[in-house]
């Protein structure tokens, strides 16, 4: 379970950082008015400046007990919280193993896993599916269009 | 009008069997593109001009750019439905596109938006039969402080508007200059805020920060609520295609105002993006039912595709004209005339009659063509909305990777787009608006770089934004539009003090 607090105040620290980082990159660039003009790093400088500034204020609203914030105390319940992790973790794990596995077996896998192993479609649908999905994915990316797709470091290391 | 006599000879070229083929195929190649992600019409273009290389250069003129008003329309199919848009200026069409479709009438929102982007080509296409050599020198009085004051005015048009906490709504319109400043910095050359990653260099890319926003953010959105046993209508209504085009002249003032927007956006090369973007902006502030915004309105579909379609169009005058290529597309497409030996410019209009009339006039029948043939494909398209949720999700993250990879073939932009998916989840949940974030990552170093180019013009005074007719004009409409909002909630305020503020934040896109 996540307080509304804990989020709003997860997201201004989120938003803050990428700010301080945007204003301490910037300086590499110089800020000001040089022979060129308005110097490169000037912008994001002042945008780093204004998003540190916003995500403070957020900060702060977010950790007094405002009337808005109080009436959610809860944001995520547990459940909810559960079904966000089935979805974004099988994804996560997919993109990660892009690298090894290539475009086409990594797709094929995880819809295979996420279609079989909660039991929502029956395994030999689920192949079938899987082996569907990338199979349209080679047909029209890297047939159709030309545009190819990593083929992973497996395929690779078999000499495709 | 010797113009309308040069039309009515295009027609003749353009309306020939081969012709009409030629389009059919394009506008079928042109929607297969634009829905899937990461392909877009440029893409399609460069595929298909090996083929025109045997052909005669109006066929070849006729089969691309049938390819790209297919391309156009298309776009809008996934925004609605998924909420992924394919393109930057179909962005605007999910923020009430989308939750139509999700409220079960996917029917009715592509048949609304397809037939209002239809419109929205053929003002455009009118508007470049007639004024052809007029629209070349407006293009033309443009320079660096006159761009910046029409990015101006498509900012304030969009920014000023209430509903979200204010400063959630600075917030979020800083982080997405910040992340458009991200790589080569186009004025200096030099590299910015790459942060030690270098492959940075590149910048982040547009469709990578949309299909996570969007796409990966919405599904998370979606997955806590549950909603998968929507009951969208079992039944696919053909009626509801024709039903939702004939209510389209009951927003006549819509219609023609956001046309109106578009066509000006497209001539003044702010582009079909601002264009929708601000229509959206316009159109939510003047309309009656204006508060239900974000919630799935008509013209909250009809303003962003009408302006859309309408920039889309007039922006090919430059091309031809002066020989500016307002977009990827248009470039491959140039590069394409010049290989059938047509020189784009001023004197393509002297030397190449037939070319250029054959072009228009398919205009006008390449639409026709490409909206009988999407609307013959919107049951299709809306049957996929009653795919359970369970199988549709991995298939939209799967799209969604893909998409994000295929635009540069960079494994970062996979992983970026995934964090994007995880911020766009925190902003809807708590209420940062996103429309100010993406419409900053589209033109935000545009409008940097013609600010600090009309400085160097004029050596950092500001009185360049005053300097002549033109730009005056254009800097105090945007800066009545930004205070315009603070002017009614001031009337507001005075006339009944404090309602309902819960109300407002729901509506927030």
């Amino acid at each position: 379970m996540i307080s509304r607090r804990a989020l709003e105040l997860a997201t201004a620290i989120l938003t803050g950082g990428f700010g301080a980082a945007v204003v301490v990159s910037s300086l590499d660039n110089g800020i000001g008015w040089s022979s060129a003009g308005v110097d490169a790093g000037t912008f994001p400088f002042l945008t780093g400046i204004v998003i540190v500034l916003g995500s403070l204020y957020n900060l702060v609203r977010g950790v007094l007990p405002a009337a808005t914030l109080a009436s959610v105390p809860v944001a995520i319940t547990s459940l909810e919280l559960r079904r966000l992790a089935a979805l974004f973790l099988p994804a996560a794990i997919f993109v990660a193993a892009i690298p090894l596995l290539g475009m086409y077996l990594a797709s094929a896998l995880y819809v295979l896993a996420v279609l079989a192993i909660p039991k929502h479609q029956s395994v030999p649908r689920a192949l079938a599916m899987a082996a569907a999905t990338a199979l349209a994915l080679y047909v029209v990316f890297e047939r159709m269009f030309q545009v190819s797709l990593p083929h992973g470091a497996l395929a690779a290391a078999f000499g495709f | 009008m010797d113009n309308l006599g040069e039309l009515l000879h295009g027609f003749t070229i353009a309306v020939t069997m081969p012709h009409l083929l030629l389009m059919v195929v394009g506008v079928l190649l042109g929607i297969l593109v634009g829905v899937l992600p990461g392909l877009g019409a440029p893409n399609g273009v460069s595929l298909l001009l090996p083929l025109t290389f045997g052909m005669q250069p109006v066929s070849a003129i006729i089969l691309l750019s049938s390819m790209y008003w297919g391309a156009l329309f298309g776009g809008s199919v996934t925004s609605i439905l998924f909420n992924i848009p394919g393109e930057p200026s179909s962005v605007a069409t999910t923020f009430d596109g989308y939750p139509m479709a999700r409220d079960g009438r996917p029917t009715t929102a592509l048949a609304t938006a397809f037939g209002s982007a239809a419109f929205g080509a053929l003002v455009g296409v009118i508007l470049i039969t007639f004024l052809a050599s007029w629209v070349a020198q407006v293009a033309l009085a443009f320079g660096p402080a006159e761009y910046f004051a029409v990015y101006f005015l498509a900012f304030a048009s969009f920014v000023g508007m209430g509903g979200a906490a204010p400063i959630k709504t600075v917030v979020a319109l800083a982080i997405g200059f910040a992340i458009a400043a991200i790589g080569i910095d186009t004025v200096s050359g030099s590299v910015r805020l790459t942060m030690g990653i270098d492959e940075l260099v590149k910048g982040v890319n547009f469709v990578v920060a949309v299909m996570g926003l969007f796409g990966i953010g919405e599904l998370l959105v979606a997955v806590e609520e549950e909603f998968h046993a929507r009951a969208v209508s079992s039944r696919i209504d053909w009626r509801e295609v024709f039903r939702a085009v004939g209510r389209l002249p009951r927003h006549g003032v819509a219609l023609l105002r956001s046309a109106a927007i578009g066509c000006w956006m497209g001539i003044t090369p702010g582009g079909p993006t601002a264009a929708s973007f601000m229509s959206y902006g316009i159109a939510r502030r003047f309309s009656r039912r204006g508060r239900y915004f974000g919630t799935g309105e008509v013209e909250g579909i009809i303003s962003p595709e009408t302006a859309d379609h309408a920039a889309g169009t007039s922006a090919l005058l430059p091309m031809l004209s002066l020989g500016i290529p307002g977009s990827a597309t248009a470039a491959v497409m140039m590069g394409g005339l010049m290989i059938w030996g047509l020189n784009p410019g001023p004197m393509l209009f002297v030397d190449q009659k037939d070319f250029v009339w054959g072009l228009i006039a398919s205009m006008y029948v390449g639409n026709i063509v490409a909206v009988a043939l999407v609307l013959l494909t919107v049951p299709v398209f809306a049957a996929l909305m009653r795919i359970p949720f369970v199988i549709i999700a991995p298939l939209i993250v799967i799209i969604c990777v893909v998409g994000a990879y295929s635009v540069s073939n960079s494994y970062l932009d996979v992983v970026m787009m995934l964090g994007f998916g995880i911020v766009g989840y925190l902003f809807k949940k708590l209420f940062y608006p996103l429309a100010p974030l993406v419409l900053a990552i589209v033109i935000g170093d545009k409008a940097e770089d013609a600010f600090r180019q009309s400085m160097l013009i004029s050596k950092g005074s500001l009185g360049i934004f005053f300097a002549n007719k033109l730009v005056t004009c254009l800097v105090l409409a945007g800066i009545a539009l930004l205070l315009l909002p603070l002017v009614l909630q001031l009337v507001g305020v005075l006339r009944k003090p404090a309602t309902g503020s819960t109300v407002e934040e729901k509506v927030t896109i």
